[in-house]
């Protein structure tokens, strides 16, 4: 593979230590990596080099990370991998709500990070390429989706959904790999949010469970973002 | 606001009760000497019972006016110009002035107390942190020099080895900030951590997603109740109380082959259950095994990871300031059990 045809990652990233065991990793694995430490140097190289994923930290020296997150998507859908404390669920919940791709919570290990950067490639790569087109099929391990027949199969068999559990799975299935946030679900699936929307999305989601047939620690479908969202798994995840 | 509300409650309760017992005195003894002494005691509660002087004064004031009103001479009507009434507003006064004095400062020195007690607390944790931080940070200095000072000398073997064992260090590092972090996150001035509705079965999944990630090789068996459950918590905290207690039986249920993790409902409470089949918990460190850590005192010298307590008091500062309980003990077939109770929110066709 020459050096063209790489897929380009930006991180950015204060600390010269997380930055260089990233960039290590990364590279290690055959993609081309640019490095900023500072909000301002990265929007400069974001703009110069057309990166094919962002990793960000969101707490920078200069600026807040999630001001790059605004910036980023006013020009174009790039995923963005946000690296992020474990205790701080609004912080990723903010992030995600401005349109990041993913998050992973430091500290995290070398497979889990090559994981998501693999999955969000892919999920950028799938919605750019197929979309939402009719006769596309989703797939994940045995659940496979058939969007044209509006049919749900795990290994083989039909699921039943209401019409409601339907809409849930396949929007999370056409963003497979990105996490999306329970205001973003709620705001897809009924259109706006009350009160006790949160509860009757909670509600959908054990009944897609079950229904599912998938067990705590499973980890088969759809992964649980405890306090911000869910995450359809993509595949080989 | 909700204290001026008690305090001004408690003081016409105290002041009413005081007025009935001495009209119920003044009817049956036929005296009235008892009468100022019942007022007087009455001003020394109400004082005790709220804050500052300004209730104390009040109900001085008040128990002036009632006993002059209608246990003196002459009876229902005012009357401060007999000297001996005078005499006594004043002396009801003092105790009142003096009563408010002496409290405030009791309740003083017990804030102060209690501020020692968790300060001594917190000096503890740290000292013993630290001193737990010190043995693995060592370990992974010495093996990292090492290996860049002979870089190219040692065998791959052995390079290997020290590797591995600087990433077992740096995990367990990371386990213990976890926990410290944990915390801090309980704020000691709020009593109350910030909860919301949590799904049982997400919870769970959460929890046995990062223990298997942890530990590959331990199976858990799990059972929770078929139904929708949502509980009040802060589900960081409670992940973490989770993953300690199973992390606990790892380490030290020796022998164990079954561990298993249970949620069952009774009443409006969820009970979480963790049981091993391993050596179980002798016996002398039962009573201490929340507190322990906090309690340490005499700290081994050389320190090999004293992982025990500071996972378990965690758990334990958590689940209080959940408001719920925890306990631990012995199954008897054999093999610990760890349990906490936690308030579940009920649903609507419940209530019914």
């Amino acid at each position: 593979m020459t050096s063209s045809n790489k897929y380009k990652i930006l991180v950015i990233e204060d600390e010269a230590n997380i930055r260089s065991f990233v960039e290590t990793i990364l590279e290690t694995n055959g993609y081309q990596v640019f490095t900023a430490g500072s909000c301002r140097q990265g929007m400069l190289m974001y703009s110069s080099y057309c990166p094919d994923l962002i990793i960000l930290d969101l707490g920078l020296p200069d600026a807040d990370g999630l001001e790059f997150i605004r910036y980023a998507r006013k020009s174009g859908a790039v995923p963005i991998l946000v690296l992020s404390a474990r205790t701080s669920e609004k912080d990723k919940v903010s992030a995600l709500d401005l349109g990041a791709n993913d998050y992973i919570t430091k500290p995290f290990g070398t497979a889990e990070l090559m994981a998501r950067v693999r999955a969000a490639l892919r999920n950028s790569r799938h919605s750019s390429e197929m979309g939402a087109v009719p006769g596309g099929i989703f797939q994940v391990r045995d659940l496979v989706i058939d969007y044209d027949r509006r049919q749900v199969t795990v290994a083989g068999k039909e699921i039943n959904l209401t019409q409601t559990e339907y809409n849930i799975v396949t929007l999370l299935s056409e963003q497979a790999g990105k996490v999306l946030t329970y205001s973003q679900i709620i705001c897809a699936v009924w259109g706006g949010t009350d009160s006790g929307s949160v509860k009757k999305l909670q509600v959908n989601m054990a009944n897609i469970r079950k229904k599912l047939g998938t067990r705590p620690g499973d980890r088969k479908y759809i992964s649980n973002e405890l306090g911000v969202g869910y995450r359809m798994l993509a595949d080989e995840e | 606001m909700k204290k001026i509300i008690k305090s001004l409650s408690s003081t016409v309760f105290v002041l009413s009760a005081a007025f009935l017992v001495s009209l119920l005195f003044q009817k049956t003894f036929q005296t009235r000497a008892l009468i100022p002494m019942i007022f007087v005691l009455a001003v020394f509660l109400i004082a005790l019972l709220t804050q500052g002087y300004f209730w104390g004064i009040l109900a001085s004031l008040a128990g002036v006016l009632a006993v002059n009103f209608a246990f003196t001479f002459p009876y229902f009507e005012f009357n401060f110009s007999i000297p001996e009434n005078v005499l006594s507003a004043a002396v009801m006064l003092i105790v009142a002035v003096l009563t408010g004095m002496l409290t405030t400062k009791i309740k003083q020195q017990e804030k102060i107390r209690a501020e020692s007690d968790r300060e001594k607390m917190r000096a503890n944790l740290l000292r013993a942190v630290s001193h737990d931080l010190r043995t693995p940070l060592t370990s992974i200095y010495g093996s990292c020099s090492a290996i860049l000072e002979n870089y190219g000398k040692l065998r791959e073997g052995q390079q290997l080895k020290l590797l591995r064992e600087m990433r077992e260090d740096a995990q367990w590092l990371i386990r213990m900030v976890e926990n410290l972090l944990s915390v801090t996150r309980i704020d000691s001035r709020k009593v109350e951590v910030i909860k919301t509705p949590t799904v049982l079965e997400e919870l769970i999944d959460t929890v046995m997603v990062r223990f298997q990630k942890m530990y590959p090789e331990q199976r858990v068996q799990v059972e929770i109740p078929e139904e929708f459950i949502s509980i009040p918590m802060d589900p960081v905290l409670i992940e973490q109380v989770l993953i300690n207690i199973l992390e606990n039986a790892v380490f030290h249920a020796e022998g164990m082959t079954e561990l298993n993790l249970r949620v069952s409902v009774r009443g409006k409470q969820a009970v979480f259950e963790v049981e091993d089949n391993g050596c179980g918990i002798p016996r002398e460190r039962l009573d201490k095994i929340f507190t322990g850590f906090f309690e340490k005192k005499g700290l081994p010298s050389d320190g090999r990871k004293s992982n025990m307590g500071i996972g378990l008091s965690v758990c334990a500062a958590i689940i209080q300031a959940h408001g719920g309980t925890i306990e631990a003990g012995n199954r008897e077939g054999g093999g610990a059990v760890f349990r906490f109770f936690l308030e579940r929110e009920v649903t609507d066709d419940e209530q019914q």
